[in-house]
């Protein structure tokens, strides 16, 4: 039963070494003998000549664009033509939504589901999306979502070709993966100022930055999806005289229907993500609602618009990636009709009779706006209930003592110490273990890898901001999965606690931050804690997912074995399924990293300090070079901890095969 | 039946296409014939500026018929935004938050123009909440702070053994490090982050009478709402002023009145010169200010509303911005 954990203890078995390999351990003992050597002689802190200059040639450069944003060849030429052709798609895109009006639209969401997924999907999309006008939100969410449309179009143009293009070369996917890396972990914050230099106020910044932000998890899914197209697949394919081409087209893509779909899904869901961050640069839309409400520190006015997002957002995903029942189609023989309909062009045509026929009428009938009378008013019983909960969870909860304790319990006991480590120990001690836990996870490659990540940290002389958002990282992340995987367990072993899960996981995802910043802020005081709070609400969905579908694609041969051998229930999860779902949940954890990772400017907003409030002080004081230093630092921090918790997946993975034997 | 099949298609999409054409014809919007080019003035997140703004608007489109468009925007991004002239003006900056703006954009770049002050002065200070003076009146001024068992009134777990002194949007000026350092106040200085999270704290130590010191600002709606008294800091003086521009960091008094002024796109002038006269000619005394933002923030008024209504009572204001 214990037969994962004992393999882990036992060293692979090694091919013969060659010289190199011979040669790599004095290698290794020699650089942290280096590393120790020349941190004694520099010293504790990180030394003000060791400076990369990155921020002052940053500011120079970014100075640069300002003035000659108007005359230079690259801006006439390259930067406005783009800019106006993205404003031109947005402002048509939204003006047929409005000349579809909304019954138009929602018949064009109940189509478009009912075609991929079926009447279920139909039915999910249309009540989903009338939900935007029910909370009285119709017109801007229209605005919002002509921007998704064309953000999360051009997000896929370019991040399904680079997908196949990194899934069918290894060189493409080694160079692309830290740029990925930087597109998702770099904050916003940083490069926002210069795109709107570069690309005007409103559309199309907004567009270009959502796509920056989008793109990463189209490319890794359908990579990952071309990847898992099994080797003879493709040699029936090339037996029978496929070109290239042919091959690629049609047996290596329909086979990745799914994961690129899966791609859809969170390039939809990462799109909507960062809705409010584009109404900060003159897009209207429900973003500048949620922003209003924030400003009048109103949490059920900005709720409202929240919650339209999150459902325009849930709405498109269950239209687009709707998994049709295949079976349905089987089983009942189809009528004249349903023939008929089955034919492509004329489904299509169909399609379009009928929204057409719908927009006339709602035009002829005046429907332009979504009824008032129908709208619901959630602002009013959200902020009683916000009040309700800060009143009665902040103090006097028997045992627990409330949040407000809760609160100054990790600052004292969990953020405090682990930041006086971190900062108090001599910054190449930390370079050395960086290099050491490489070393040990991965090789010596990742732990030259390390090392560089946290020398490149001090070059750029943010060390203890660095530092302080470490230790607020290490204990987000502790806590998100002390919540994730309990609950991922729960789901794995009941479908209703799954189902039940869904829509709140798809809320938590999508709902943006500042939404629920006021309450928090209101529980957890200012400070770090209600940073750690709002980093772990949006980093536990993919830790809970990815839990779930790790324990779920366990085989049930070794359950079945230890359930024989009279293992209980809590014997087969723990020595079962847990140990043979590790790489799954070391994905898990990867995502709850990054997760946490990318929301660090978030938590500067409500008084964690750090990298994070550095990069909102380079906006705010357009100290474009001091933002990207700390936006750098993040992006460094966040390569290490990926990498060496990718390295822990693949070593298990590698352990639990073995063991498989 | 294959005739059948393209007949029908045929119809369907006859019908479309003519469903589509007349929705068409009815959704192009009849462009106004105004008189002045039309303009857009950006609407900064707080209701002092939404309500300049609007009235700013209704005046323009009924006196002098030019079309305005309200851009709600960043005030980061406004900038950028005045300077490529997709922005034409921009009724209420700040100038403590916008120094490095107005070097780039103004008085380098020359693509900005600064266009006179709006008016209302503004005024930073340090604040604590007014319930506090009861037990102890000693904090009303800075050496009240100079105590270790007062300032001790004011940790957190952030602080530590320090007094927290608590700063909000990171955009805004502060010299209150300095001002702790120089002082030699035992106290710690931690920032909330956004203006949200600082009101949020407000609040919170409102509703539970707890002591917090903060940096926070006069005019804002919050001041009608919670009763918060600015504690007095050393007078302002000109070694202080000259410490401040050399940011030598020996700053160690009040800070100085704000005078908020007005800036536009400097292709506005050719643009529509009306429009540019005008809004460089209008002010708002801080009362006037005060009491449109009143009817939006205390009524529960649109700013729009609230704007057409005050421009309705106050023709004579109107009139000597127009002459």
């Amino acid at each position: 039963m214990a037969v994962a954990s004992a393999a882990l203890s036992t060293p692979a078995r090694m091919p013969r070494p060659g010289l190199g390999q011979r040669l790599r351990p004095f290698a290794v003992h020699a650089a942290l003998a280096g590393i120790v050597i020349a941190g004694i002689a520099i010293g504790r802190d990180v030394p003000s000549w060791f400076d990369a200059h990155i921020q002052s040639k940053i500011d120079q450069a970014y100075h640069w664009t300002v003035i000659n944003n108007t005359t230079h060849w690259l801006f006439t030429w390259v930067f406005s033509p783009i800019s106006d052709t993205i404003r031109w798609s947005t402002e048509h895109v939204l003006s047929f939504l409005q000349i579809l009006r909304w019954p138009g639209v929602l018949i064009v969401v109940g189509l478009l589901g009912h075609r991929t997924g079926g009447r279920n999907a139909a039915v999910v999309g249309v009540t989903v999306m009338s939900g935007c006008g029910f909370l009285g939100f119709w017109d801007h969410t229209m605005i919002t979502l002509s921007l998704m449309l064309v953000s999360v179009a051009v997000a896929l143009l370019i991040g399904i070709p680079l997908g196949i293009w990194s899934g069918l070369s290894l060189r493409a996917e080694k160079v692309m993966r830290s740029v990925l890396d930087t597109a998702q972990v770099m904050p916003l914050y940083v490069y926002i100022l210069p795109l709107v230099v570069a690309f005007g106020i409103g559309d199309s910044t907004a567009v270009v930055a959502t796509v920056i932000y989008a793109v990463p998890p189209a490319v890794r899914i359908t990579s990952l999806g071309i990847r898992a197209v099994s080797e003879t697949t493709t040699e029936v394919g090339t037996s029978f005289g496929c070109t290239g081409w042919q091959l690629l087209l049609k047996v290596r893509l329909p086979l990745a229907r799914r994961p690129i779909l899966l791609g859809v899904n969170q390039v939809i869901m990462m799109a909507f993500g960062i809705v409010v961050y584009a109404s900060l640069i003159g897009t209207a839309g429900l973003g500048g609602d949620v922003l209003t409400g924030l400003q009048k520190v109103n949490v059920g006015m900005a709720f409202a618009p929240g919650l339209a997002i999150v459902f325009a957002a849930i709405s498109l995903d269950r239209i687009t990636t709707g998994q049709r029942d295949e079976r349905s189609d089987v089983d009942v023989v189809p009528t004249q009709r349903q023939l008929l309909l089955r034919r492509p062009g004329v489904a299509v045509a169909a399609g379009f009779a009928v929204v057409a026929v719908v927009a006339l009428v709602a035009k002829l009938l005046g429907l332009d706006h979504f009824p008032a009378s129908l709208t619901i008013d959630v602002a009013k019983p959200v902020n009683q209930a916000a009040d309700w909960v800060s009143r009665n969870f902040r103090k006097g909860v028997p045992v627990v003592g409330g949040t407000g304790s809760f609160s100054d319990f990790v600052v004292v006991n969990l953020l405090n110490p682990t930041r006086d480590v971190l900062q108090g120990v001599a910054w190449w001690l930390i370079v050395a273990v960086a290099l050491a836990v490489g070393l040990v996870s991965g090789g010596w490659r990742l732990g030259a890898l390390c090392a560089g990540c946290f020398v490149g940290i001090a070059a750029l002389q943010v060390w203890d901001l660095a530092m302080d958002t470490f230790s607020q990282v290490l204990v987000a992340v502790t806590l998100s999965l002390l919540v994730a995987v309990p609950i991922g367990v729960l789901a794995a072993r009941s479908d209703r606690v799954e189902r039940a899960l869904r829509p709140l996981l798809d809320v938590a995802q999508v709902m943006p931050a500042f939404v629920y910043l006021v309450p928090v802020i209101f529980l957890f005081n200012v400070g770090r804690v209600p940073g750690v709070v709002a980093s772990v609400i949006y980093a536990i969905p993919p830790g809970i997912r990815l839990t779930t579908l790790g324990l779920r694609q366990v085989p049930f041969a070794p359950r079945e074995a230890a359930i024989s051998f009279g293992a209980t229930p809590r014997q087969e999860l723990v020595k079962v399924q847990l140990p043979l779902a590790t790489r799954s949940m070391m994905l898990a954890v990867n995502q709850t990293i990054i997760m946490v990772l990318s929301i660090v400017v978030v938590a500067g907003l409500i008084g964690a300090g750090g990298l994070g409030l550095e990069t909102i002080y380079g906006l705010a004081k357009k100290e474009i070079g001091r933002g990207t230093a700390a936006g750098l630092a993040i992006v460094l921090l966040a390569i290490v901890l990926d990498r060496v918790t990718q390295a822990w997946g693949n070593r298990s993975q590698l352990v639990t095969r073995s063991s498989r034997h | 039946m294959n005739i059948r099949y393209a007949r029908s298609t045929r119809w369907m999409v006859a019908a479309a296409l003519i469903a589509v054409a007349a929705g068409c014809g009815s959704a192009a919007k009849s462009s106004s014939s105004a008189a002045g080019a039309g303009i857009t003035l950006a609407v900064n997140p707080w209701t002092g500026s939404a309500v300049n703004a609007n009235v700013a608007k209704v005046v323009l489109e009924s006196k002098l018929s030019t079309a305005v468009t309200l851009l709600p925007i960043d005030e980061n991004a406004t900038w950028p935004g005045l300077d490529a002239g997709s922005i034409d003006a921009v009724l209420e900056v700040w100038p403590s938050g916008h120094a490095a703006d107005v070097k780039t954009y103004i008085d380098e770049k020359k693509s900005v123009v600064n266009i006179g002050l709006l008016g209302p002065d503004a005024k930073i200070g340090w604040y604590i909440p007014t319930a506090m003076l009861k037990d102890h009146p000693e904090l009303a001024t800075w050496e009240g702070f100079k105590d270790p068992k007062n300032a001790k009134l004011f940790a957190t777990a952030e602080s530590g053994d320090l007094g927290q002194f608590l700063m909000g949007d990171p955009s805004y000026v502060s010299y209150d490090e300095q001002i702790i350092k120089n002082l030699a106040l035992p106290l710690k200085f931690v920032v909330a982050g956004s203006e949200a999270a600082e009101i949020t704290a407000i609040k919170q130590a409102v509703a539970d009478n707890t002591p917090l010191l903060m940096q926070f600002w006069q005019p804002h709606w919050l001041q009608s709402k919670v009763a918060l008294t600015q504690v007095t800091l050393p007078k302002v003086t000109e070694a202080c002023l000259a410490s401040a521009a050399a940011a030598d960091g020996g700053f160690a008094c009040d800070y100085p009145v704000d005078h908020l002024f007005k800036a536009a796109s400097a292709k506005l002038a050719t643009k529509n010169a009306a429009a540019f006269a005008f809004l460089s000619k209008i002010q708002l005394t801080t009362d006037q200010q005060n009491e449109i933002a009143a009817m939006v923030d205390g009524d529960g008024m649109t700013p729009d509303a609230a704007a057409k209504k005050w421009v309705d009572a106050n023709p004579d204001v109107v009139k000597g911005w127009l002459g």
